[in-house]
């Protein structure tokens, strides 16, 4: 799949069929994350993937914002110790929240080139998650991807394109 | 996969409802009203997957989640969505005497099955 088609078709999937996702592509998935770029490339960040279907409901639970009935859900975790160690503050507070989201995009794009759907999720009790999740201490889920076959594909939502790009200096 | 039982559904739903209230104190307000109408679609279809079946709370259902997810894309639409559903209520109130009340559908008892 060319790059662009992956940008500009994936969208925010959250109605899935039954179908389940075998472990190999959700290993590519983890892949294409991984190969994110990270500050200091310290890749400090941490996956859990879910696919018991008890286990994810009670994510779910916990997770306002995790809709409809996902195959597999993937924490991205940050060892926010570790990242301090590597990047001092700046690493613990900025690095790592953003190292997550680079590593998030690459995941979505993968999965949408094996023909997945996803969607990112930032509404969830963190300590409730990292209870379900067993993560130790200085470990943090920083987002959630829900991953599977899509049973929808909603239409795009329309992009701000107007005063939000400048070159050389601000809204010259 | 094993059976979902009636307790743990409610449970799953008081869960989403907790944790959406101690959530809403950090997320943007516009998710409050959307997460109070999640709400109601699930505990509506709680009670179809139970076969307590009602065809007015089935049509309010389909009609929140048709139009929810416009909270994501424009405040203005889902005020509006907001509004309709409100409408859509005091129809079914009065079955076949409001606006819309034929089109929507006539009250129906709720029956277990």
């Amino acid at each position: 799949m060319e790059l662009w088609e992956a940008i500009n078709g994936r969208r925010s999937v959250r109605a899935f069929n039954d179908r389940p996702v075998e472990r190999d592509i959700l290993e590519r998935l983890l892949e294409a994350a991984i190969w994110a770029p990270s500050g200091g490339n310290a890749q400090t960040w941490q996956f859990v993937v879910v696919t018991e279907s008890k286990r994810i409901r009670s994510i779910k639970t916990v997770s306002p914002g995790l809709l409809g009935d996902p195959a597999a859900v993937i924490a991205v975790c940050q060892d926010l110790a570790e990242a301090r160690a590597k990047g001092g503050a700046l690493g613990e507070t900025f690095l790592a929240p953003v190292d997550a989201a680079m590593a998030t995009e690459n995941l979505l794009l993968a999965a949408y080139a094996e023909g997945l759907g996803t969607c990112v999720i930032a509404s969830f009790h963190r300590g409730a998650v990292g209870r379900l999740l067993d993560l130790p201490k200085g470990v943090e889920p920083m987002l959630l991807i829900s991953v599977g076959w899509p049973a929808e594909r909603p239409p795009a939502p329309p992009r701000r394109k107007d005063d939000i790009v400048s070159f050389e200096v601000y809204n010259a | 996969m094993h059976e979902i039982g009636l307790e743990e559904k409610i449970f799953e739903l008081v869960g989403y409802m907790v944790t959406s209230g101690r959530n809403l104190l950090d997320e943007t307000p516009l998710y409050g009203p959307f997460r109070l109408v999640d709400a109601a679609s699930r505990l509506i279809l709680l009670l179809e997957d139970e076969e307590v079946i009602s065809s007015r709370l089935s049509v309010i259902r389909e009609r929140i989640d048709a139009g929810k997810y416009s909270v994501m894309t424009s405040p203005g639409e889902f005020r509006t969505f907001l509004d309709s559903l409100v409408d859509a209520l005091v129809d079914h109130m009065n079955p076949g005497k409001g606006k819309g009340g034929d089109q929507l559908g006539k009250r129906t008892e709720i029956s277990r099955g």
